[in-house]
Order: structure tokens, then C-alpha cells, then sequence
């Protein structure tokens, strides 16, 4: 969360095995998330391409771009998760545009090797900069209502827990129920936390301040894929009037543009799933189905503003900020 | 064309030398009369001299010709132009006509509209140049323009470009001026030509840029036939990344955002849609397509013909019926004549009221258009930039009988409108806030977003 350990040493999972046609790129991504439990999932992408890169024997950066592309495949089977997605565009951006003639392609691979691990490095002080951004939109006496649980608001509340006097109100998220987990670290912290119904945003929303998500993905139309939820504390803070602010490392922005729920259901569910509810003890015994989205999207107009390491961002500057970086 | 026609640019004051040889009969002298009331009516502070709408008139009665569809002869943007060619028609026996009082009062009457111009027509293209400094290739493209045989941002733009090529071919370098000066000089009689035939599109006007652009770049010790074919496959190179490869990844992403069963709106027109809708079908993706189409143009019957050969379920609907319709639509994909700075689109007009219904259902509204027709201006509504359909096309197309309730082909006095207008605006302006996004070859982007366009190219 706060300070987290500087230097990644390479394990030996995340080392190429000998068979090189074989790189399993998702043994490395599984290996990097277990090695740091603070690396977000697009970081643990990039760290899993780049150790595929450097035990590679790959000759040209046409073959590479390929072998990345196809790791990039995998790796989203794997998870389907946008986070995943977002990581795997922006490494491969970032080697497509890499452009170093004067040394042969051996060394090249070595540069882009070590410029995906330095970049993963400085990453992981976006939370830090992203706590100390939000910590000037909040005053003392607050009450900050959050959802699910997110390692980046997560470290935001302790910083101005450092400096202010806030009270956090945070939603169980069922049926993960990691609303839980937020409660219980910030009360260890010393925060006062109460734990809201996920039915009951509405009901609470008159004694909240602001809303502070995380997000899996900030996408082209400025909008937010979070946890299953987000979207609809959105509207009703937009409607109450309240701010409502989604906090994402620059890392996690998408250029996916989604016209409806189901285009980010099919792009990121991270075990979101039709099931069926246990049967009643009335003893009906056919269970009705059940849609249980993990995911869900926040349409960009329902969004203050959007705070990243690289500014604050109003959701109209997210687009333009990716139209930039992405058509150079 | 009889050699009777006068210059259109002249003032009605200039008005053609008077048949003093000839009697003149009472309708004559009245009209001459009243033309010389118009003169100085219209020296007393109208606006400048506009072409008189009389001689394209007088033309169309001595050849007797009905307005066909393909071949409009505007009467001006007062649409008066049947109506006054018919009072005209007792005085114009002979070749000669001038606007009357009446006709220059319908010019006043628009004068909301007025800084349009008045359309363009065949007629007076040629009268007004000396036709001899204009290639053939031109003449030809103007002539096609003016009587919108070629219509479409990107079909303009690229008949242009083929016509430059071939003018560019056809040219010598004169002796004392080196090519990438004088080739410009050379060009710019010809663009005015075109620009007389119809007004340029933005397409057409941010090609032609590109192109002066190459032809100042040209280096001085090219010999003269190697800097053409460089300047051509310049050209070459352009069409084919600006529209054509940009069309292809416009395509692929549109066709990402069609999910099987979904019904596809689509208006008037656009060559990148029909395209995209055709590949999507090819790659078997189920959809059914409506077509909302709108007078005067009704281009979009080409587009259902095109798309229903090809087996796609299609309806067709006109613009009034939209509202009926929109309930089962999920996406509507349309094309677009000029992107702006601020976000805003320029498009066949009636495409700003898909968008506003499309928006109140909460129906994506995408728009399909290459980043070669981005300009850094800024639009805030459709009466700035615009440009009005000859007012003939307002009444092509209809039925006989309608034609003979309307009296449109009456030549009496009676059947005279002095007090009707004809308004047909060709495109219109759809704000930002309406529009979902903007599929280009850059990606899927918010319309808040196009200003960026231009200075993320420029780094390439």
C-alpha cells in the first residue's frame, strides 16, 4: 500500500524456462502477482511480457510483435480481465514505437526489457502522487464513501487520514464482498469506517461528502469499468449532487470505447457469471437464473473527475490524453 | 447555348443592349421598364451584383426543355425560378431577359440565406471564363459538379484528384518560372472553375492544400517529368492513406461495434457506412439495416438498392418516419462531410435530427469520417457554412399529378408564386453533445476530441 519494496529482484518463476517456444506467459504473470500482492494486474502484464522478451530468441520486431500479440491472446484467456488488456496495449505500444538503430536487435530487446521493468518500478509510486492529489479535495470532517475495495483509494484515505479528519463509508460489494476488507484496514488504521448495504447508497448518499472509487479501466469515452456497482453509486451521486471521483493510474487507461454494458461485459468479466441463487427452504426447486456482473460501466458523464498520476483529468481530458500518448 | 447570353456576373444595371431594332410589343416595353426600375433598385443599396437568374431562365424556355432531375437550373435561391421564367416567357420572345422587380425583390426576401450565393448552375459556368485556359478534365468535373452527377465528400474529393493528376500531366513548365511556383499559378484558374461549378467541400479543399503543399516542396532540379510523377503518386499516396487505407480501419472498427441481431440506422448516403455495412454482411454478421432518406436528394435509394442486392435486410423509411422506427433501432452509423475543431459535425442535412432522436432514446449515434476532412474550424450552427440545393431539385422527382396540383409546369401568370421560397439547405451541423463518438482511422473517439487530431498527426 504505502511504501512498497523499491526493487524487483527477477524470481526464478519469472525467468525463461530453457524450452523458449514455451515461455509460459501466464505462469510469469501468476508468479509476479504472488511475488508483490500490491501489483496491480496491468503492471503484472507488462513484468510477464518483459520476461517473456528477455528469455526470447526472437530476431527481428516483426517476430516480436507477433510473439507479443499471441502472449498478449493468452494472457487475456487467462484473465479476462480489462486490466489485463490495458497493460498488454500499452507495453505493446511501447515496443512498436521503439526505435533504436543504432545498436543490434539483441540490445534492443535488452532496452525494452529493462524500460518495461523501470516503468513498472515507477509505477508503483502512482498511488503515492494519486493520494497526494486527492488529498486536496477533501476537507476535514468528511465522510468519503468508496466501493469495493481498491488498493489506490485504499492508500488515499490513509494519507489524509494523516492529515484530516475523515470518515470513510465504504459498500459490502457482494458478492465479493471485499467492502469488508476495506472496512477492516481502515479501521486498523484508526479511520472510522461504517459498512453500507450495497441497496442502500441511496439511503446514505445525504451524509456523504464525496465518492472515491479505484477502476480497472478508464476507457476512451472517459467513462470507468469497476467493480460491479460503481456505475450505479455513480448515478446516484450525480443526482444528489455529490462528486464523484475515480482515482486510476495512468497504466489502466483503455482505448476500448464502449457503447453499452454488454461491450465491457465481453471485454473484462473477471468471474462475473450467471448462476443460480440456492434454493429457498420453501423448496422450490428450480433456481431462477441470475445475471452477476463483475464489471460494470459508468458512462463518463456521471464523472467529476478523474485523478491520475499524470493530472486530474475531467473525462473529456482522459480521451484526449490517450488520443495523444497512443498517436504518436 | 445561344450566344444571346450575357455575362452572369453583370449587374442588372448592365443589363443587355436594348433591341432598339425591333418593335417592341407592350409586354416588352413593360419589361424593359421594369428592369430599368430594378436597376436602379438594386444600385440604391441591395447587395452586390449577383448573376440575374433570367438568362439560365430564358435558356430553359427556348430550349423548351421541362427541368429534368439530373440537369437543375436553378432560379436562384428564391425558387422563384419556374415561376419567374414563366413571366418572362411573353416577354422573352426574343433571347434577351434581366431580372425584374419581381425577381429582385424574391432575392431580398432571402436575404437571411443570401450569404450562401445563389447555386450554382451549368449555365453560367461557362459563360463566365475563358473556357480555353480550362482543361478539358475540368470542365468536365464542373460540369458533373454543378449538376450533381458526382456527390459525396469523398467522391468529389477523389474525382478532383484524378482531374488534378491529369491536368498536372498536361502541363509545361514555361520557360522563365521554375514548376513549384508556377504550377500553382497554373492550377489556381481551374480551382476557381470548379469552385464556380459547385462550392469545394472541406475534402476537397484540405486535398488541394495537401497538394500545394507538395508542389512548393518540389525540388527545383527535377527534371520536368519526373517532378509530375512524383507530385502524382504524391497524390496516389494521399488517396490511399487518407481515404482509402483510412476507410479500411474505419471499417474494422465500426464493424466491432455490431453485435449479431442488432438494427443499424443509417441517412442519406455515406460511402464509408455502405462500405462497412457490406463488409460486416460479408463477414457474416446478422443485422438488419433501416435507411431514412429525405428529399431533395434521396440518395438514399442508392444506398438501399446497393445494400439490398447484396442481401441485407433492409427498411426504408423517410426522415418524417423516424420516430415511428427508432424504438427498434440499437446503433445508428452515419457519415460525415467535415469534422470541427470544437467537436461538432457537418453533415447531409436532417442528420442532426437523427442525432437528437437517436440521443433522447439512448441510441449510440457513431459518425464515420476520415480525419482528411478535420478542419480547424470552429461551427456552432448551420447557417455559417452551407450551402443551398438549386432550387429545381426541390420539385424533381415528384409525381405527375402532384406536378399538376402544384401547377410547376404552368406557364401562365396565374401559377406565379412571388411570395413562396424555396429553401433547401444541403447540410447541417450536429453539435458535440449528440453525437456517442467519432469512428476514424484513429480509433473510436469522443467528438470533444477530433481537436487533438491535427497535433497528433503533425508528430508523425
Amino acid at each position: 500500500m504505502a511504501a512498497s519494496p523499491a526493487v524487483l529482484s527477477p524470481s526464478s518463476a519469472l525467468t525463461p524456462t530453457p524450452s523458449r517456444p514455451e515461455f509460459n506467459v501466464v505462469d510469469a504473470y501468476e508468479a509476479a502477482l504472488k511475488h508483490d500482492s500490491n501489483l496491480s494486474a496491468p503492471l503484472a502484464a507488462i513484468l510477464a511480457l518483459a520476461a517473456m522478451i528477455s528469455g526470447s530468441d526472437i530476431g527481428t520486431m516483426a517476430e516480436l510483435l507477433t510473439a507479443l500479440h499471441s502472449a498478449c491472446t493468452r494472457l487475456q484467456q487467462h484473465r479476462s480481465a480489462i486490466g489485463i488488456s490495458a497493460g498488454c496495449n500499452l507495453f505493446t505500444r511501447f515496443v512498436a514505437q521503439y526505435q533504436d538503430h543504432a545498436r543490434d536487435f539483441e540490445h534492443q530487446k535488452v532496452e525494452i526489457v529493462n524500460q518495461g521493468r523501470k516503468f513498472v518500478d515507477e509505477a508503483k509510486s502512482y498511488r503515492a502522487k494519486i493520494a497526494r492529489l486527492a488529498l486536496s479535495f477533501v476537507q476535514d470532517d468528511f465522510v468519503i464513501l468508496t466501493h469495493s475495495y481498491s488498493r489506490v483509494v485504499m492508500e488515499a484515505l490513509l494519507l489524509i487520514h494523516k492529515h484530516k479528519r475523515i470518515s470513510v463509508f465504504v459498500t459490502e460489494a457482494r458478492p465479493n464482498s471485499l467492502g469488508q476488507k476495506t472496512c477492516d484496514a481502515s479501521t486498523a488504521a484508526g479511520i472510522p469506517c461504517t459498512l453500507v448495504l450495497d441497496s442502500a447508497v441511496a439511503y446514505v448518499i445525504d451524509q456523504v461528502d464525496v465518492c472515491m472509487v479505484g477502476s480497472e479501466a478508464v476507457v476512451e469515452s472517459g467513462g470507468l469499468v469497476n467493480a460491479v456497482g460503481s456505475y450505479q453509486m455513480a448515478l446516484v451521486a450525480k443526482y444528489a449532487n455529490k462528486p464523484f471521483y475515480a482515482l486510476a493510474e495512468s497504466y489502466k487507461f483503455h482505448r476500448l470505447f464502449p457503447l453499452s454494458q454488454s461491450d465491457v461485459a465481453t471485454a473484462a468479466s473477471a468471474g462475473g457469471s450467471r448462476h443460480s441463487l440456492p434454493s429457498s427452504e420453501s423448496g422450490h426447486s428450480s433456481s431462477p437464473s441470475v445475471i452477476s456482473p463483475a464489471v460494470d460501466y459508468t458512462k463518463p458523464k456521471l464523472i467529476s473527475h478523474v485523478f491520475s498520476d499524470v493530472g486530474i483529468l475531467t473525462p473529456d481530458g482522459v480521451s484526449q490524453y490517450l488520443v495523444s500518448m497512443f498517436l504518436e | 447555348m445561344s450566344e444571346a447570353n450575357h455575362p452572369p456576373n453583370a449587374s442588372p444595371s448592365s443589363a443587355p443592349p436594348k433591341p432598339a431594332q425591333k418593335a417592341l410589343t407592350k409586354a416588352e416595353r413593360r419589361e424593359l421598364q421594369e428592369r430599368q426600375r430594378a436597376a436602379k433598385a438594386a444600385n440604391a443599396g441591395a447587395k452586390p451584383p449577383k448573376p440575374p437568374k433570367q438568362p439560365p431562365q430564358a435558356q430553359q424556355q427556348q430550349q423548351g426543355t421541362s427541368s429534368q432531375p439530373s440537369t437543375p437550373r436553378p432560379g436562384g435561391s428564391s425558387g422563384l425560378g419556374p415561376a419567374a421564367a414563366k413571366k418572362d416567357a411573353p416577354a422573352a420572345a426574343s433571347s434577351q431577359s434581366a431580372p425584374t422587380a419581381a425577381v429582385t425583390d424574391a432575392m431580398r426576401g432571402l436575404r437571411i440565406f443570401s450569404h450562401f450565393g445563389l447555386p450554382k448552375h451549368a449555365g453560367t459556368l461557362r459563360s463566365n471564363v475563358k473556357t480555353r485556359e480550362i482543361h478539358p478534365a475540368i470542365l468536365r468535373l464542373g460540369l458533373q459538379f454543378a449538376e450533381f452527377n458526382i456527390t459525396g465528400a469523398n467522391a468529389r474529393c477523389l474525382a478532383t484528384l484524378q482531374a488534378l493528376k491529369t491536368v498536372i500531366q498536361d502541363y509545361a513548365t514555361p520557360q522563365d518560372s521554375t514548376m513549384n511556383r508556377d504550377l500553382i499559378k497554373h492550377l489556381t484558374p481551374q480551382i476557381t472553375y470548379l469552385v464556380s461549378a459547385r462550392g469545394m467541400s472541406v475534402s476537397m479543399g484540405n486535398a488541394i492544400r495537401q497538394i500545394k503543399l507538395y508542389i512548393s516542396g518540389l525540388s527545383i532540379d527535377l527534371p520536368e517529368q519526373d517532378a509530375k510523377e512524383l507530385l502524382c503518386s504524391q497524390i496516389d499516396t494521399y488517396i490511399q492513406e487518407r481515404i482509402i487505407a483510412a476507410d479500411q480501419v474505419i471499417t474494422s472498427s465500426a464493424i466491432s461495434k455490431i453485435q449479431d441481431g442488432d438494427v443499424i440506422l443509417t441517412y442519406a448516403r455515406s460511402s464509408v457506412v455502405e462500405k462497412m455495412l457490406l463488409e460486416a454482411f460479408d463477414l457474416g454478421k446478422v443485422f438488419s439495416v433501416i435507411v431514412v432518406d429525405s428529399r431533395p436528394m434521396l440518395e438514399g435509394k442508392k444506398l438501399l438498392s446497393v445494400l439490398s442486392s447484396a442481401g441485407i435486410p433492409c427498411t426504408y423509411c423517410l426522415l418524417p418516419a423516424l420516430g415511428s422506427v427508432i424504438s427498434q433501432v440499437s446503433k445508428v452509423f452515419v457519415g460525415a462531410h467535415s469534422l470541427h475543431a470544437n467537436g461538432a459535425v457537418s453533415s447531409r442535412a436532417g442528420t442532426a435530427m437523427v442525432a437528437t432522436i437517436a440521443k433522447t432514446h439512448a441510441i449510440p449515434f457513431l459518425i464515420c469520417c476520415e480525419t482528411y476532412k478535420y478542419t480547424p474550424a470552429v461551427q456552432l450552427d448551420s447557417f455559417a457554412m452551407n450551402e443551398l440545393a438549386p432550387a429545381s431539385t426541390m420539385h424533381a422527382n415528384l409525381p405527375s399529378s402532384l406536378r399538376a396540383d402544384l401547377r410547376l409546369d404552368d406557364e401562365t401568370e396565374a401559377a406565379q408564386r412571388p411570395n413562396l421560397h424555396a429553401l433547401s439547405p444541403l447540410y447541417d451541423l450536429t453539435p458535440p453533445s449528440s453525437i456517442t463518438a467519432v469512428v476514424t482511422e484513429m480509433g473510436i473517439i469522443p467528438p470533444n476530441s477530433l481537436a487533438w487530431i491535427p497535433l497528433s498527426q503533425a508528430e508523425q
